[in-house]
């Protein structure tokens, strides 16, 4: 091969490796424009469609296990414009099926997809399975139509229905105050509003998760399980929670009453058995609850709607001056009628004296008198520092959405006045929740503890059961005065044949008749009427709550609210299956071998 | 010998050729028989995706199912509709002193609901995809190995 030839190849290679070389760059550099890196992640599109997943929310179980709060399959109906084929048929169905304006659906149905056009468009939302059944049975009879010449053939192609869950609350308004509402129009952000769906509102709808679904069946491995939310067992019994309803509502309608709550709890665990208050809601239309609730009407009054109960509170007073040694049992007291106090003068409810009393008579008779000697006895440091021990100065913490607590006011506030350390005693000039008082009364009725009210017994967290242990709040008063007290209140409802009582069941309990503070003072004509009261005595299994707000058949509690609690708990304890004194303690002397 | 190979692929030069063309043939073939060994995986993989993506709709749709199911049973079930069925069938509230009380010694009360099995028990999930469709070779070698490291072959006999 001659030199020349030889140079020639190698000028050819040089070129050829230049400009393979320069292709090569310029490959690397136009895939890495901004461009083409935009067409990449374009390309990205077409392998899949990135979702956010919402989990199922949670289902909220009574404490048998009975669906109160679950969910159902919902439907979204939407237009896919690339798949229309007859805009007339389309918006047809549609009018004639889901009753959507046709002129509209025509409208939408005729649009071209892009160019600032959308491709799909929600036409109707939350429609029934029943509609569309209808809507599956038009497109399989359309579907399985022969063409015959040239007629075409009807198609509601495009018209797409996509299921998702649905809030739903089985038991319509039953419970509805505690269980509270989620706001389930809103599909992307909707929120739990008060009760347990605002108090486990995390909780309950768990954690949406963006999820890719590939198109490319190989990439499947990449799409995750993703758990529902955590489901609610709960401490609430919901046929004692529906007779307790039914309770309160005839309370109220034979009261005469603005309105009402009924507690039902139980001390030995804090669990509330049944919380009944007006009015309620059907969470399944939970738009009506502006309406049905005008401002300032606390949704669930047992947590939210603070008040002065009025002698249902001597319970406490008289828990803490017989924890404190002020006085025992067998202490007497002479009631003169009045007592003079910071420049006033407390007076019993019927203005009279009543002489040499007992301690058991004090409460029997509920002697305000008597409550004021007990408190100046005790002296404020003592007396203040029980009312905390109790927790009636925080909120109980229960959890539902929308727990109030008015504040205590003790002696050093610049608005404690003397005579409130008497008034204090006798439960005015003081406001609680029902649900406040029902905790701390909820101590004497158990040994001295006071328990954490609460209303979720377990938790289902991914497959697994968890249960909720009890917590103790704290322990106010001794075992000892705990047992002396509900003594003394079993004595004092037998000796004065109170309405409250229940054949066959020994119950402690006291009423209570708080006059309502107006801005003229204290009206003496309307008042606040309750009544709490546990049982059985030697072993109390609930403790019940009664408050009626403005009774207008009686102002006192003696005279309507007790009668309520008698016939609430003779329902309660065949519903609980506590069988009569007789029959359980028979039974406990034989299971011990006496 | 050397000599007369050399003379007998001088005579027939064919003989080169078969040689080259066997050559290209085998690479050919093993070629092929890699494509049709990756097209078998390929195509069972994503026949086994696609299978794997109407099980999951399938899923979805039971589960909807399932809710809708639990939902109409607690509307069946609800207390309004017992009471009216009770009441229907002229049935009444028990009151209290028309309850027959048994004693059973040892009986004890039925707790809460067990929806789930407590935490303890944890059960295993079955993966999406079985590993032989998604580990390598390298992947496969190494979880032998990594076996043959955690259970050693016994050097001893065990005792019973």
């Amino acid at each position: 091969m001659s030199e020349s030839i030889k140079t020639r190849f190698l000028i050819i290679c040089v070129i050829c490796t230049v400009v393979a070389g320069v292709v090569g760059v310029q490959m690397i550099r136009i895939q890495n424009t901004e461009p083409a890196q935009r067409l990449l992640a374009a390309g990205e599109n077409y392998q899949g469609v990135t979702r956010m997943v919402y989990p199922d929310r949670g289902n909220i179980y009574d404490s048998k296990g009975r669906l109160l709060a679950g969910n159902e399959t919902s439907y979204e109906i939407g237009l896919d414009l690339n798949s229309v084929t007859q805009p007339e048929t389309v918006a047809s169905i549609a009018s004639s099926v889901l009753g959507l304006d046709y002129t509209q659906i025509l409208g939408y149905a005729q649009m071209t997809p892009g160019n600032g056009n959308p491709y799909y468009i929600v036409l109707d939302d939350f429609v029934d399975e029943d509609k569309i059944v209808e809507l599956e049975t038009i497109k399989a009879d359309y579907n399985s139509r022969e063409a015959r010449g040239n007629v075409v053939l009807p198609s509601i192609s495009g018209l797409m229905w996509t299921p998702h869950s649905q809030r739903t609350y089985p038991e319509g308004t039953l419970a509805a105050n505690i269980l509270g509402f989620y706001s389930y129009l809103d599909r992307t952000g909707g929120n739990g509003y008060f009760g347990l769906e605002e108090a486990y509102d995390s909780q309950l709808s768990g954690t949406p998760q963006a999820v890719f679904y590939a198109f490319d069946p190989q990439r499947l491995s990449t799409v995750e399980e993703i758990p529902p939310g955590v489901t609610l067992i709960l401490t609430l019994n919901r046929e004692i929670q529906a007779m307790t309803e039914k309770q309160l509502d005839q309370a109220i309608e034979w009261s005469g009453a603005e309105g009402g709550t009924i507690v039902v709890y139980d001390p030995e665990d804090g669990g509330v058995i049944a919380m009944a208050t007006t009015p309620r809601l059907d969470p399944n239309e939970y738009w009506d609850y502006s309406e049905l609730f005008p401002n300032p009407m606390p949704y669930n009054s047992a947590i939210s709607q603070t008040y002065e109960p009025g002698s249902v509170f001597k319970v406490l007073t008289m828990a803490a001056a017989l924890d404190s040694g002020t006085v025992d049992v067998d202490t007497r007291f002479n009631d003169t009628g009045a007592y003079h106090i910071g420049g006033h003068t407390v007076y019993n409810w019927n203005h009279g004296g009543w002489g040499d009393v007992n301690m058991t008579e004090c409460m029997q008779y509920s002697l305000n008198v008597c409550m004021t000697w007990l408190a100046v006895e005790m002296g404020p440091d003592t007396f203040y520092s029980y009312l905390k021990a109790f927790g009636l100065d925080r909120k109980t913490g229960i959890d539902l959405g929308g727990e109030s607590s008015w504040p205590l006011k003790l002696p050093g506030d610049s608005l404690w006045y003397e005579v409130d350390l008497a008034t204090n005693s006798f439960g005015q000039g003081i406001s609680m929740t029902p649900i406040q008082m029902a905790m701390s009364i909820g101590a004497v009725a158990n040994d001295g503890r006071m328990m954490a009210p609460h209303l979720v017994k377990a938790m289902v967290i991914d497959g697994q059961q968890y249960n909720v242990d009890p917590v103790v709040v704290g322990t106010p008063i001794k075992a000892e005065t705990a047992h002396s007290l509900t003594n003394m209140l079993v004595d004092s409802l037998e000796s004065e044949a109170s309405v409250a009582l229940v054949d066959g069941y020994s119950v402690a309990g006291k009423t209570g008749t708080g006059e309502i503070a107006t801005p003229w003072g204290y009206s003496s004509s309307e008042t606040n009427a309750s009544f709490v009261g546990w049982g059985p005595a030697e072993d109390p299994k609930f403790l019940v709550y009664v408050w009626l707000e403005k009774p207008t058949i009686s102002q006192w509690g003696s005279e309507t609210a007790a009668p309520v609690f008698s016939e609430l708990v003779s329902k309660l304890v065949v519903l609980m299956d506590i069988p009569p004194d007789n029959i359980r303690l028979a039974g406990e002397i034989i299971a011990s071998g006496q | 010998m050397k000599k007369d190979l050399l003379q007998a692929y001088k005579q027939a030069p064919w003989r080169t050729q078969i040689q080259w063309v066997g050559a290209f043939l085998l690479v050919v073939i093993a070629i092929a028989a890699v494509s049709g060994l990756y097209l078998f995986i390929s195509g069972r993989s994503a026949a086994t995706g696609r299978r794997i993506q109407n099980l999951e709709n399938e899923v979805a749709a039971l589960h909807r199912q399932n809710n809708d199911l639990e939902t109409q049973l607690g509307e069946i079930r609800s207390e309004q509709a017992l009471s009216e069925r009770a009441k229907a069938l002229d049935m009444r509230p028990l009151k209290p002193g028309e309850v027959l009380y048994l004693e059973v010694p040892g009986y004890v009360p039925a707790g809460g609901p067990n929806l789930a099995p407590p935490p303890m028990i944890i059960e295993e999930r079955t993966p999406l995809l079985m590993p032989e469709f998604t580990s390598t070779f390298l992947d496969w070698i190494a979880s032998k190995l990594q076996a043959t490291t955690l259970n050693p072959t016994p050097t001893s006999e065990v005792q019973p």
